[in-house]
């Protein structure tokens, strides 16, 4: 019982904040009078962090096995990857934009965990035979590590090409966003790269707005390719360690199941977006890459939500009853 | 003889002033960095010594004239350098033409296949093409039977236009995984891997090798990252270089350092590890033995009995002549009644009747001898014992009525009366598990439940009842897996290796022009944070201020 007050209480306060979080990100964007805000909303992430990981570890307690039996625990899980990675990168003391991706994807996924479309799966379940292991915790919680960083990186990708591919970027013109942008993004990077610059004489001169475009696309395609790549590590990792499970509890390490299919297709994606990045072409590159992490986005989905939705195959324990529920309805 | 001025929380600078700062010959004094440098001493502070006291010889002694004596504050056994090929490097020379030699054929034969195979837009379009029809795969139904095909796809009505069940059939769609389309894919992109790694990769470790020293300020700055220090030494830069984890090689004026180099090692062993995994995979699927049985509680049966061979590979071992009995076969409860757990014990013995080894398998813990692993996987209901009258035990046979999804019903019936006659009647018994019966009465009306374990009696019909024990059969899969050796090291390879390629290979050139330091670098993966670590790394790089300098400061 105490439990599970104590998860309600937590959930309200993780998603209370990271709605005020949301809520300081929009004011700082808009109104650029930012004293203190970016610190608290940094506080805050923090805050969501404790109260997601409490909520994960109350459900441990009470359940008595590690919280990632069903959809809703993944989710919240998921929730929890993205503020790892937020902290991850936040520690490494880099000024980025993680935050901005971070914060709307675990105000989401949190909004959709706690929303009535899955009340029946709140109430923990029991393990089923073949889940009980220590490759669980393992492989599950890899996974999600890796749909969480690899989300986070194609978002840059997907912020990337709207960028390169909105013919006025207004938002350049505007004169407090302008600003804003200027300050954020770019300050202290300017004489460096005018440095650079006159290093080149003969190459041609951008100018001047495309060239703040040009330094924010070039951020994006570095930022999204580290978290993609680290994203790939950890999917690299999960899998392996499905397989290496799947071979201590069905006998084959490998057997085409839909869900392993398509976590193997995300990871050929995926491969493909760290192949295209070695090619020469720098502009090119970061726009081929883009579209592959994009398209990789769309295949996290399908992999981590439509194979559940159609409930088959063998990794069919988190599937949820939306299915029936639609229909009824 | 000018003073050493020390920042006074520098506390390691002065511990450890063994240091060139050999003030004697340029009368220059060492100030304060912005930002305290102790922590780049504290780190190697005897590596940094020592190395800094083979240097300060040749610095104060002879500074010109030895300007071809080569410097390495780093490092023990360096590799050539690429200025002093003709001496250093001659056994660097010597190992590729040799390689060049012996290679020399297969060069030439397959110059032009491995041209194709490399060719990073193939292997990209390779990659592409087996993820469509692995999804593919997943979206047509697997395995079934032609009809199924025939009116799922039929050809008056073809899904997009085009797609009939002639396409399902005739690529072999139907059975995706082990279709010649996908399997011929997968030896091409193993073919692909191989010569990737062949022509692109490992030359470029061989150039990263090179230790390469840039004599120009103008290479220097066309690097990813340039910037120039006024006032400020190469050997500073060098040292504080080193205590950031660099390996930091110092030529007269010109510096070279590198961190990293596994990062350019890595994808090497990702490609080999998957060569290994395939070469598993398939030693996996032309090799391996796989069986299934269901066995009731207490009987036996021989392991090579069961087991069929998955291809050509597939060889009988000794281990097959062993004979596997099932002692007991049972499962565990949640309190909400839902099974929690299967067990079967098994005793494996020779066919001369002596016990090898035994065990309780359940679900994740399979029995493995040599080289035989027997699953937990499946569970049936054998027969309900009971008693009829105090007459019996009987063995009911128990069937299975209902098999589709995770519930499972098995159901017998025992006649009441004459058997022979044509409409026969009797009390029908109904489980979902072990652990309780449900039973109903002639007019078929519930009559009620028992547990085999209370030993309760009940009467139906004027007969009484008892139920005296539930003989469950458990389901067992066997395999032999030559593969998964192969395979299991591939996947350890696999995750390391991915894991090490995360990190990124920096390299920086430094070159002393006059009082300013001009530092180029780059980086292949981590451009961001290498640009903020060396900015960072700049901002601790002493400053230089001649004596009358700091006397007007």
């Amino acid at each position: 019982m105490i439990f599970t007050i104590l998860e309600h209480i937590l959930t309200h306060i993780s998603f209370s904040i990271i709605s005020i979080v949301i809520m300081i990100y929009l004011m700082t964007f808009f109104v650029h009078e930012s004293v203190g805000l970016p610190d608290s909303s940094e506080k805050g992430m923090i805050a969501t962090f404790l109260s997601i990981t409490g909520l994960l570890v109350s459900r441990w307690i009470s359940s008595g096995h590690f919280p990632l039996s069903n959809l809703y625990e993944s989710l919240i899980f998921l929730s929890c990857s993205l503020s790892i990675i937020h902290t991850i990168y936040k520690m490494g003391n880099h000024k980025n934009y993680l935050n901005t991706i971070t914060a709307s994807s675990t105000i989401f996924t949190q909004g959709f965990a706690t929303s009535g479309l899955l009340t029946e799966m709140h109430q923990s379940v029991i393990l089923v035979p073949a889940l009980q292991s220590q490759w669980l915790m393992m492989h599950v919680s890899m996974m999600l590590l890796s749909y969480a960083a690899l989300l986070c990186g194609s978002l840059f990708s997907v912020a990337l090409l709207v960028i390169t591919f909105r013919k006025n970027i207004n938002i350049f013109c505007n004169g407090k966003v302008k600003n804003f942008l200027i300050k954020k993004f770019i300050f202290g990077k300017i004489n460096y790269w005018n440095e650079k610059r006159s290093a080149y004489k003969n190459t041609s001169f951008l100018s001047f707005r495309n060239y703040y475009k040009y330094q924010l696309t070039q951020r994006l395609d570095y930022l999204s390719y580290r978290v993609i790549s680290l994203g790939f590590t950890f999917l690299t990792i999960g899998i392996l360690c499905g397989a290496v499970w799947a071979n201590e509890a069905w006998g084959s390490y490998w057997s085409w199941d839909p869900k392993e299919t398509w976590a193997f297709i995300t990871w050929i994606i995926f491969a493909i977006y760290l192949h295209t990045r070695t090619s020469t072409n720098q502009s090119l590159q970061s726009t081929n890459s883009a579209l592959v992490a994009s398209m990789g986005f769309l295949i996290i989905w399908i992999c981590y939500f439509g194979i559940n939705l159609l409930g088959i195959g063998l990794h069919s324990y988190g599937s949820f009853t939306l299915t029936s529920k639609i229909l009824n309805n | 003889m000018s003073s050493l001025l020390l920042n006074p929380h520098k506390a390691l600078f002065t511990a450890s002033s063994s240091f060139p700062l050999r003030s004697d010959v340029n009368a220059q004094i060492l100030v304060a960095s912005r930002r305290a440098a102790t922590r780049i001493v504290d780190c190697r502070p005897r590596a940094s010594r020592d190395s800094f006291e083979a240097e300060a010889l040749p610095e104060t002694n002879a500074k010109k004239k030895n300007a071809n004596r080569k410097i390495i504050l780093f490092g023990s056994s360096p590799p050539p350098l690429s200025e002093e090929r003709s001496g250093a490097a001659g056994n660097g020379r010597g190992k590729p033409g040799r390689e060049a030699s012996s290679w020399g054929f297969f060069q030439k034969s397959l110059k032009r296949a491995l041209a194709v195979l490399s060719n990073l837009p193939l292997a990209i379009a390779e990659m592409f093409t087996i993820a469509a029809l692995m999804a593919l795969g997943t979206v047509i139904d697997q395995g079934e039977a032609p009809d199924y095909y025939f009116q799922k796809y039929p050809e008056e009505n073809p899904m997009f236009g085009f797609f009939t069940w002639r396409w399902v059939l005739n690529l072999g769609f139907d059975h995706m995984f082990t279709s010649p389309v996908f399997l011929g894919l997968l030896i091409l992109l193993a073919c692909s891997l191989m010569a990737c790694t062949y022509t692109t990769q490992i030359p470029l470790v061989k150039v990263a090798r090179r230790w390469s020293f840039k004599h120009s300020a103008e290479a220097i700055r066309r690097q990813d990252f340039a910037d120039s220090l006024p006032k400020a030494s190469v050997k500073d830069l060098g040292i504080i270089l080193m205590g950031a984890g660099y390996e930091v090689f110092l030529k007269g004026p010109s510096l070279y350092a590198f961190k990293g180099m596994a990062g350019r090692f890595a994808p090497i062993g990702v490609h080999i590890s998957m060569l290994l995994i395939m070469v598993g995979g398939t030693l996996s699927a032309a090799g391996s033995f796989h069986g299934s049985v269901t066995v009731p509680q207490g009987l036996n049966f021989v392991v090579g009995d069961t087991m069929n061979p998955n291809g050509f590979l597939s060889f009988p071992t000794q281990s097959f002549n062993t004979e596997v009995h099932v002692n007991r076969f049972y499962m565990d409860y949640y309190d909400s009644g839902e099974v929690s757990q299967f067990y079967s014990d098994l005793s494996l013995f020779s066919l001369d009747g002596k016990e090898l080894t035994r065990k309780t398998i359940r679900v994740n813990d399979p029995l493995r001898f040599r080289g035989i692993t027997i699953y937990q996987t499946d569970w049936g209901f054998s027969a309900l014992q009971i008693t009829k009258n105090g007459e019996g035990p009987f063995n009911l046979a128990m069937a299975p009525l209902q098999m589709n999804g995770e519930k499972k019903l098995f159901g017998t019936f025992l006649p009441t009366g004459d058997a022979d006659s044509p409409n026969v009647k009797g009390i029908s018994m109904l489980a979902r598990d072990l652990q309780s019966i449900v039973l109903y009465d002639q007019e078929g009306k519930f009559a009620g439940v028992r547990r085999p374990s209370s030993k309760l009696p009940i009467d139906i019909d004027g007969t009484r009842i008892v139920i005296e024990d539930a003989i469950g059969s458990t389901g067992l899969d066997l395999k032999t897996d030559p593969g998964v050796p192969i395979v299991y090291a591939g996947f350890g390879a696999l995750m390391l290796t991915t894991c090490i390629s995360y990190f990124s290979h920096s390299q920086i050139w430094a070159l002393q022009d006059g009082t300013t330091v001009v530092i180029g670098g780059k980086t292949n993966r981590a451009k961001l944070e290498f640009r903020d670590e060396v900015n960072g790394l700049l901002d601790e790089v002493p400053e230089l201020v001649t004596i009358d300098q700091n006397l007007n400061g």
